[in-house]
C-alpha cells in the first residue's frame, strides 16, 4: 500500500512539473493542478493506515472484534481544507489563463512582454 | 450541446442533483457532506441547466421574465442575484461567528439540541447549520457568478 | 480590567471586508467604512499591543477558537512578535488604505478593489496570530489568493503576464509548504507549534526528518519573503499591482514570510536538539541548518537587489530590487542570530531585524506611496522621463527626501537604526568569530564586506532616484502635471512617523525588545497555549 501511493506520488509530481516546465499556458494551468492534487494525496498518506484500537479511536468502543483498519481523520480534514483551496486557485488559474491569453494574443508563454 | 438528448437528461438529472446536494447539505454538521459540498453539487445542477439550454434559459423559461440583450453580463439580472447571495452568505458567516460571543462563548463556539418531532422523531439540530447555510450561499453565489460570467464570454 | 481576545484584529478586517463589500453600490459609503474600519483595526491592534508588550510586561494572551482547547483547536496567540509585526502592518495598512481613496480611480474602486484589500489585511493578521501551522498555510493562501488578484488588477497584456508568473510559482510553493506541513505532522503528530515544540524539546521525536521536511517549509516562506533565489516573482509583481497594494506587499505580505522563519526556527525549533555530522553546521539545533542557508541567501539578496536596482530605468523597478536587497538586510542579522550560540547575540540580532523590517515597511511603503503620487501627476515612472519635480512641487519633494534618506540611514531617521543595529550585529559577530579558525574570520569578514557594499549600493540607487525624479530640469510629462496636494498630505504625516520612530526611539527599541525576547522564550510560549494542558 504504501509503496504504491508512494509510487503515484512520485508519478503526480513528475508528471506536474513536467507540465509546468511546457511554454504552452493549458498545459501549464494543468500542470499547476496536478501538482497540487499531488500535494494532496501526500498529505492523505502521511496519516497512515493501521489497525483501529479503542485508544485512537474511542468510538471502536461498541464495535466487535477484529478492529477494522482505520486513518487518522486530523489529515482527512487537511485534505478537504487543501483540495477547497486548490479549487479555488485553479479557477482563477484557469480565468486569469483565459484573459491573459486575450491580452497577449498568444498560448505560447516564451512569447509574452516581459 | 443543445441536443434532445441532452435536454431530456438535464430534466431528469437536474432534480435528483438538487435532492442530493440538499441531503448532503443537511447532514454536513457531523457526517460527509455540507455546505462546500453541497453548494458545489448545486452548482453542477445549474451549470447543467446552462449547458443543456442557454445563460437566458432561468430568466426566460423558469422565471417567465423578459431578458434584456444588450445589457453586459455583469448587469444580468440573474448574475446579481448570484452576488447577492454570496454577499448574503457572507453575512450569515459573519453572524454566525459572533452568536457565541453573545451567549459569552468563544468567537464560532457551536452547540446543539435534539428535537423530538412527531413523524420525523429523533432530530438533531445544529448551531453549526446556520455556518453551513452561509457556506452554502457564499459556494452557490460565488461559483455561479464566476461560472456565468466567464461562458458568457 | 478585561482584555482584548487575540482574535479581535481578525475579525475588525473581516468584517470590514465583509461590509465594504456590501457597500459597493455607494461608493461613498464605501470609502467611509474602509477609512473607518481600517482606522478601527489599528485601534485593536494599538490596544492589543498595549496589553502585551507595555501594560503586563510580555504577557501572551491566547485565544481558543471554538473553545476547542488546544492541542486540538485552532489557537491563536498574541505575544510580543505577533503584536510587532500587527502594529507595523497596522501602520502600513492605513497609509494604504487613506491614500488608496485618492489613488484608485472612481472605476477601479468599483471592482472589489476595497474587499479585497481588506481580505490581504486579513490574511496577513491572521498569519501573524494563529498558533497552528496548517492555519498558517490557509492564512497564507488567503493572503495570496487577494494579492494574485491585485497583480491581475489592471488587466492589460503586462499586468496578466506577471500575474501568470506569480500565480505559478506561489502555487508550486504552497504544495510545497503542504507537503511541509504533513511531513512535519507525519514525524511530531500534532500541527499545534506550542506542542510541536515542547514535543521536540522533550526529544523522542525523530528530528533528521523534521529538519528536512522544515526545509521545504522555509522555501514557502524565503519565496513569500522574496530572498534570493526566490526574487523572480517581486519586479514584475510590483510593476503591475496598483501602488498602495504594493505598499502593502513591501511592508506586510514580505514580513509575513520573515516573520514565519522567525517563528518556525527560533520559537518553535529553538530548543530541539538534533545529531549534526553535516560539514559547514555549527552547533546541535535545527537553527544550526538553517544560518548557512539564510546567510548565504541573505548575502546574495543584498548583492542582486543592490545592483539590480542600479540597472533598472523605472521607479517602480528600481524601488522594487531595492526592496530585495533590504530584505536581505534584515535577513542577514537574523542569520547571525541563528548561527551563534551566544544567547545576548541572539537577541541583539533577532532585535536587529525586526528593527530593519518596520523601517523598511515605513520607508519602503512611503516610496512606494511617493511613486504612487508620480504615477498619478507625470502618468509615468520612467527615470528618463521624469526630472524637475522638486522645482514642481517643493512638499513633494522634501516627503520623497525623507524617505531616501532615511532608506539610506541618516540619523536620526528610522532608517539609522535599522542599518546601525544590523552592524553592530555584525560587527559583534565578527568579534566572537575572531577566535575562530581562518574560515569563521573569513566568513565574518565577508558578511561585514558585503553589508558594506550593500549600503553603499543603497546611497548609490538612491542618489539616482533622487537625481532623476526631483532634480534637474522639468521634462514635458512633468511640466503639463499638478501634484495632488491631498495625497502629498497623506504622505508627509508618513514621512513624519518615519522621522518619530527615529527620534523618539526608545519606546520602539523596546517594543522590538520584547518581540525578541517573546520570540525566543519557548517555554513561555507553550506554557500560555497548552496552559497545563499535559498532566
Amino acid at each position: 500500500m504504501t509503496l504504491a501511493l508512494a509510487v503515484t506520488i512520485g508519478a503526480l509530481f513528475a508528471f506536474g512539473t513536467f507540465l509546468l516546465l511546457r511554454d504552452d499556458l493549458v498545459k501549464v494551468v494543468w500542470g499547476l493542478a496536478i501538482f497540487s492534487q499531488a500535494a494532496n494525496v501526500y498529505l492523505v498518506t502521511m496519516g497512515g493506515v493501521v489497525e483501529g484500537t479503542t485508544d485512537s479511536v474511542p468510538v471502536l468502543a461498541d464495535h466487535h472484534e477484529p478492529f477494522p483498519a482505520t486513518t487518522d481523520p486530523v489529515v482527512q480534514a487537511l485534505v478537504l481544507t487543501a483540495i477547497v483551496i486548490s479549487f479555488g486557485m485553479t479557477a482563477f488559474a484557469l480565468a486569469l489563463s483565459y484573459r491573459a491569453y486575450e491580452e497577449n494574443e498568444t498560448m505560447n508563454v516564451t512569447e509574452w512582454d516581459r | 450541446m443543445t441536443t434532445v438528448i441532452m435536454r431530456t437528461t438535464a430534466r431528469i438529472v437536474v432534480p435528483i442533483v438538487l435532492v442530493v446536494a440538499f441531503s448532503l447539505f443537511l447532514q454536513g454538521h457531523n457526517l460527509p457532506g455540507g455546505g462546500f459540498i453541497g453548494g458545489v453539487l448545486t452548482v453542477a445542477a445549474f451549470a447543467l441547466v446552462y449547458v443543456a439550454y442557454n445563460l437566458d434559459y432561468l430568466e426566460s423559461g423558469v422565471l417567465g421574465r423578459e431578458v434584456e440583450r444588450e445589457a453586459s453580463i455583469g448587469q444580468h439580472r440573474s448574475v446579481a442575484a448570484y452576488r447577492r447571495l454570496f454577499m448574503l452568505g457572507l453575512v450569515v458567516i459573519l453572524l454566525s461567528a459572533f452568536a457565541g460571543v453573545v451567549f459569552g462563548q468563544p468567537v464560532l463556539s457551536q452547540s446543539f439540541v435534539h428535537l423530538h418531532l412527531p413523524l420525523f422523531g429523533d432530530i438533531e439540530l445544529a448551531s453549526a447549520l446556520v455556518f453551513d447555510i452561509g457556506i452554502f450561499c457564499v459556494v452557490v453565489g460565488g461559483l455561479l457568478t464566476v461560472f456565468s460570467v466567464v461562458s458568457a464570454e | 480590567m478585561t482584555e482584548l481576545p487575540a482574535i479581535a484584529p481578525v475579525l475588525v478586517a473581516l468584517s470590514t471586508g465583509i461590509f465594504t463589500l456590501l457597500a459597493r453600490s455607494w461608493p461613498r459609503l464605501q470609502r467611509v467604512v474602509v477609512v473607518a474600519g481600517t482606522l478601527g483595526y489599528a485601534g485593536v491592534v494599538g490596544a492589543l499591543s498595549w496589553d502585551v508588550v507595555f501594560a503586563s510586561d510580555g504577557a501572551r494572551i491566547v485565544y481558543q477558537v471554538g473553545g476547542w482547547r488546544a492541542p486540538f483547536g485552532i489557537t491563536l496567540v498574541a505575544d510580543g512578535l505577533s503584536v510587532f509585526m500587527l502594529a507595523m502592518t497596522a501602520v502600513v495598512a492605513v497609509y494604504a488604505a487613506v491614500f488608496s481613496v485618492r489613488f484608485i480611480d472612481e472605476h477601479n474602486q468599483q471592482v472589489y478593489y476595497y474587499p479585497l484589500f481588506q481580505f490581504l489585511l486579513l490574511g496577513a493578521t491572521g498569519a501573524f496570530l494563529t498558533g497552528d501551522l496548517f492555519n498558517l498555510f490557509v492564512w497564507f493562501e488567503v493572503m495570496l489568493m487577494t494579492s494574485y488578484v491585485f497583480v491581475a488588477f489592471y488587466g492589460n497584456a503586462i499586468h496578466t503576464a506577471s500575474a501568470m508568473r506569480y500565480l505559478v510559482l506561489n502555487i508550486v510553493g504552497s504544495a510545497l509548504m503542504l507537503l511541509g506541513v504533513g511531513g512535519l505532522y507525519a514525524t511530531t503528530g500534532t500541527l499545534n507549534m506550542a506542542d510541536m515544540a515542547r514535543m521536540l524539546a522533550a526529544g523522542g521525536v525523530a528530528m533528521r526528518p523534521v529538519v528536512g521536511v522544515s526545509a521545504l517549509v522555509f522555501v514557502t516562506f524565503a519565496l513569500k519573503a522574496g530572498l534570493v533565489p526566490f526574487q523572480f516573482w517581486v519586479p514584475g509583481a510590483y510593476r503591475a499591482a496598483p501602488l498602495p497594494v504594493v505598499a502593502m506587499f513591501v511592508g506586510v505580505t514580505k514580513k509575513v514570510g520573515i516573520y514565519a522563519i522567525i517563528r518556525l526556527y527560533f520559537t518553535v525549533f529553538g530548543t530541539a536538539s538534533v545529531p549534526t555530522d553535516v560539514p559547514g553546521v555549527a552547533g546541535d539545533t535545527p537553527l544550526a541548518f538553517l544560518a548557512p542557508v539564510l546567510l548565504v541567501m541573505a548575502v546574495a539578496s543584498i548583492v542582486v537587489g543592490g545592483f539590480g536596482a542600479l540597472g533598472r530605468d523605472s521607479l517602480e523597478g528600481l524601488f522594487a530590487y531595492s526592496s530585495i536587497g533590504q530584505i536581505g538586510f534584515i535577513a542577514v542579522p537574523i542569520g547571525i542570530a541563528a548561527a551563534t550560540a551566544s544567547e545576548t547575540l541572539r537577541k541583539t540580532g533577532l532585535l536587529a531585524g525586526l528593527i530593519f523590517a518596520l523601517h523598511h515597511a515605513l520607508t519602503k511603503g512611503l516610496l512606494f506611496l511617493a511613486t504612487g503620487v508620480i504615477r498619478d501627476t507625470a502618468g509615468t515612472t520612467q527615470l528618463s522621463e521624469l526630472g524637475g519635480l522638486g522645482e514642481r512641487s517643493p512638499g513633494f519633494a522634501s516627503v520623497f527626501l525623507v524617505g531616501s534618506l532615511s532608506l539610506v540611514g541618516i540619523p536620526p531617521l528610522a532608517g539609522f537604526f535599522g542599518k546601525f543595529l544590523v552592524f553592530d550585529t555584525a560587527g559583534r559577530q565578527f568579534a566572537t568569530q575572531t577566535a575562530g579558525g581562518f574560515w569563521a574570520v573569513t566568513g565574518a569578514s565577508c558578511l561585514l564586506a558585503v553589508l558594506l557594499v550593500g549600503a553603499l549600493l543603497t546611497i548609490l540607487y538612491s542618489t539616482r532616484a533622487w537625481m532623476g525624479a526631483v532634480w534637474g530640469d522639468q521634462t514635458e510629462p512633468v511640466q503639463t502635471s499638478t501634484v495632488d496636494a491631498g495625497e502629498v498630505a497623506i504622505l508627509a504625516t508618513l514621512s513624519v512617523i518615519v522621522v518619530a520612530v527615529g527620534v523618539g526611539f526608545e519606546p520602539v527599541y523596546e517594543f522590538a525588545e520584547a518581540a525578541a525576547e517573546s520570540a525566543l522564550d519557548t517555554d513561555g510560549y507553550v506554557d500560555a497555549v497548552l496552559g497545563g494542558a499535559d498532566e
